[in-house]
């Protein structure tokens, strides 16, 4: 058993290092790309020493605290509390954000001569290397000294085993929610379901708290309504199952444990300690009923998919070359037939219309954290900037998210313009039409404003996708990267440094539009705004095709590192 | 003798490793040439720079007569490829991509769609026409990558290793196809492990060990040159040298 869980943490260490080290760069630029993809991942490990560090120093302070005060609150032993809490939920959701094959690979540790129990207990030894439980660990060790400092030694062994327990609990958690989604994952139609939902709803509850945190306005409107609503109405017994339900969060039962039998209520700490017990067995009891699960049928399964209803048409685009239009038709179809590109056309309706439905209750209005939306106008504008936006993943990657295709369009006759061009078109519109509905939608509901004013918004976004497109073409090319469109998280994401200079761009390229309109305003010519727009729109239109043709010569340098990076 | 692909000093590097170190290839017109080589000898490179996916770091090539580098999109119009990672878009159906490369090729669509229809039904895919390809086989790709690069109706295809992981009868097909293929003129450059099949079908070979060419010509002729040597087999391992005898350095097995 200790061979084999030393063999699976050495498997692990291994890839970790060897993720680290230096691959198969062909030139400087993909070095470079490769070093700041490493960044992060190197920047989060030495972080990670002092991080672990302070938390157990506060872990120990907290113990002596909780050792000298009795039943008084000690402040750190909260905050050790609430970090314990996230180590919980970072269990649970983790596995969804970070790449799990390597613990789940089920085809190749079939093939070990290992028994499914012992594997099971590998498997899910690994996930003590999760950051979370790994921070988790030197706190719990250290707590008990801080108590066995403060004079209390029977407590500190209750913790002790507590912690441990709880450890235990935390793998156990993991484990758990990696089996469940490769699961749910190995079902492919499922597992795009999955990701889809959680693509659309992960950039939805980034912006929930900026509107829940209601301005004055609201609340006195709210005020005004004929009777109270909100917190009032809901029954007492939803906040006691809740609390009662908290209560009983691993964390929650650590805290108990540790409280009782620093109280001198050691008999009072056995309740929690035993639940917590409880909690790990059962959790592990089915993370191997999970496992033999995933052992039984390792190959992923799940139906072949037909293309739809409009397979095998492939319409032109009017106005472009054979070559370039059915490369801006491929694009579509990626972003139509991927989770994360489903997402890009998805997400901006479902933030669109979330920000509409608060508007329209809150009588024209809605309070985005930092900005307010007092119009349609204002509406239209935000549905815009969040389409562009939501374009990111797929037009700061856009050779490389075509993996093995981009080799078929290098080994087709299509030359570097077509295939720019038809990316920067296909890309425009799978942003163009989200916005163009969340235009309509907006101008429906709250047409207010000068019509000179409505009719800059669309002219506005393509100024600004314009200048942007020969920029997310550069970078693509620049810094491509490996994706998975199917996946969630991390791993559908552009280049970090292709993001973020990307975001740049569009952020300058929407600086022009801005002023035009600010301009024809303060000089009270709102009517002349979306004729320098449309003007400004030929300049930009021109300077992308110049662009554009310099993107091209990038583009054909950087075709061999493009066709080794897919 | 015309020849269909040609090269001189051809030469890539990746860093400091010298993967195709100076070849001279030379495959005539209408010849099914067999390109042969151990594992890392540097037949996908050679592959990937005849075809364009890699600029040589030295050399000249001649594809059908005209120069790839100088221009790479009339050379692509005159061959069809299967290279090794298959190049396949994961989210078009098999219908949609033959479409593709029938449009890029500019083939008119009746055309596009016999022929693909065709190509379909001889690699056994009509069921599977509007299935996506992220859902397709190893060897259901293989089967459509192999028909996108015959349906331009190339004149030079180029196959990296076209019969691993197809099933009998499709290879029985597509052998008699590709036989066809340069029975009317076509030339075929194939890399393959499985020596029987080059044996069979190749009228010439070619073969590389450690990035250099260390024999060519037709198959026949290079056969009798090499003493003792009565299958290609006995040829190659002959060429390429083989490793210690099995039996003798893993007796623990």
């Amino acid at each position: 058993m200790l061979r084999i869980l030393r063999a699976f943490a050495w498997m692990r260490w291994r890839v970790l290092l060897n993720s680290l080290e230096r691959t198969a760069a062909r030139d400087t630029l993909q070095r470079l790309s490769l070093a700041v993809e490493q960044l992060g991942p190197l920047l989060a490990a030495a972080l990670f020493i002092p991080s672990a560090a302070a938390l157990a120093a506060i872990a120990g302070y907290a113990g002596y605290g909780v050792a000298t005060s009795g039943a008084r609150p000690v402040l750190p032993f909260e905050l050790l509390r609430f970090v314990l809490l996230a180590a919980v939920a970072l269990s649970v959701a983790g596995p969804l954000l970070l790449p799990a094959t390597e613990r789940t690979n089920a085809v190749r540790l079939l093939l070990l001569p290992i028994p499914r129990p012992v594997l099971y207990a590998a498997q899910a030894a690994s996930a003590l290397a999760d950051p979370w439980i790994l921070l988790a660990i030197p706190m719990v060790i250290v707590f008990p000294l801080g108590l066995v400092a403060g004079g209390a030694g029977a407590a500190a062994l209750v913790s002790l085993l507590a912690g441990l327990v709880l450890i235990a609990v935390l793998v156990g958690l993991s484990s758990l929610s990696t089996l469940v989604l490769h699961l749910v994952m190995r079902d492919r139609r499922r597992g795009e379901l999955l990701a889809l939902g959680f693509v659309v709803v992960l950039p939805l509850v980034t912006i929930l708290p900026g509107l829940l945190l209601e301005d004055e306005d609201r609340r006195e409107r709210v005020a005004e309504r004929t009777e109270p609503r909100g917190i009032e109405t809901v029954p007492s017994w939803v906040w006691t199952a809740g609390e009662a339900a908290f209560g009983l969060l691993p964390s929650e039962l650590f805290r108990q444990a540790v409280r009782q039998s620093a109280g001198g209520g050691g008999t009072g700490a056995l309740a929690p300690l035993a639940l917590l017990t409880l909690t790990g067995l059962a959790l592990h009891g089915l993370g191997l009923a999970a496992s033999s699960r995933a052992l039984d049928s390792p190959a992923s399964s799940g139906p072949r998919r037909a293309a739809g209803r409009f397979a095998g048409r492939t319409p032109r685009v009017p106005g472009l070359s054979t070559g370039a239009s059915i490369v801006a038709v491929n694009q579509i179809r990626l972003a139509i037939r991927t989770p994360r590109g489903r997402s890009i056309l998805i997400s901006p309706l479902l933030i669109f219309a979330v920000v509409l439905v608060v508007m329209h209750n809150a009588g024209g209005g809605a309070a985005l954290g930092f900005m307010r939306l007092a119009s349609g106008l204002g509406l239209a504008t935000f549905g815009a900037a969040v389409c562009l936006l939501a374009l990111m993943p797929f037009a700061m990657n856009q050779f490389a998210i075509d993996r093995a295709g981009l080799t078929l369009q290098f080994l087709s006759p299509l030359s570097d313009r077509d295939i720019l061009i038809g990316k920067a078109v296909g890309n425009g519109i799978a942003a163009g039409v989200p916005a163009l509905l969340c235009f309509a939608g907006a101008l429906a509901l709250f047409p207010g404003g000068h019509a000179g004013l409505w009719l800059s918004v669309p002219l506005g976004f393509l100024a600004t996708y314009l200048t942007a497109a020969p920029a997310a073409a550069a970078l693509s090319a620049t810094f491509p990267r490996a994706v998975d469109l199917n996946s969630i998280g991390s791993r559908s994401n552009a280049h970090g440094l292709a993001g973020m200079l990307g975001l740049l761009a569009v952020a300058a390229a929407s600086v022009p539009p801005l002023v035009i309109v600010v301009a024809a305003r303060g000089s009270g010519n709102t009517a002349l705004a979306p004729l320098l727009l449309l003007v400004w729109c030929g300049v930009c239109l021109v300077l992308c095709r110049v662009l554009l043709s310099a993107a091209a010569r990038l583009f054909h340098r950087r075709r061999e590192n493009l066709a080794l990076v897919v | 003798m015309e020849l269909a692909v040609e090269t001189h000093g051809l030469t890539r590097d990746f860093g400091s490793v010298r993967a195709v170190a100076g070849i001279d290839l030379a495959v005539p017109a209408g010849s099914f040439y067999g390109f042969l080589g151990p594992n890392g000898a540097g037949k996908s490179t050679t592959i990937k720079c005849l075809t364009g996916l890699l600029r040589p770091t030295a050399g000249t090539m001649r594809i059908l007569g005209m120069d790839p580098l100088a221009d790479p999109v009339g050379v692509k119009r005159r061959i069809g490829v299967m290279p090794e990672d298959l190049a396949l878009f994961d989210r078009l159906t098999a219908e949609e991509t033959l479409s593709f490369v029938a449009q890029v090729h500019g083939i008119d669509g009746a055309t596009a769609k016999s022929r693909a229809g065709d190509l379909l039904e001889l690699m056994d895919l009509k069921r599977a026409a509007g299935t996506l390809v992220t859902d397709f086989s190893h060897g259901m790709r293989k089967k459509l990558s192999l028909a996108a690069a015959l349906l331009p109706a190339p004149r030079l295809l180029f196959l990296d290793e076209p019969f691993e992981g197809i099933d009998a009868v499709a290879s029985r097909q597509i052998k008699d196809l590709l036989q066809s293929f340069v029975s009317r003129g076509g030339t075929i450059f194939l890399t393959s492990h499985i020596l029987e099949i080059v044996e069979r079908l190749s009228t010439h070979l070619g073969v590389i060990a450690g990035g250099r060419l260390v024999a060519q010509g037709p198959i026949d002729e290079l056969r009798t040159g090499v003493a003792g040597a009565r299958t290609l087999e006995e040829f190659f391992i002959g060429l390429v040298g083989g490793a210690a005898e099995a039996s003798t350095s893993l007796d623990w097995i």
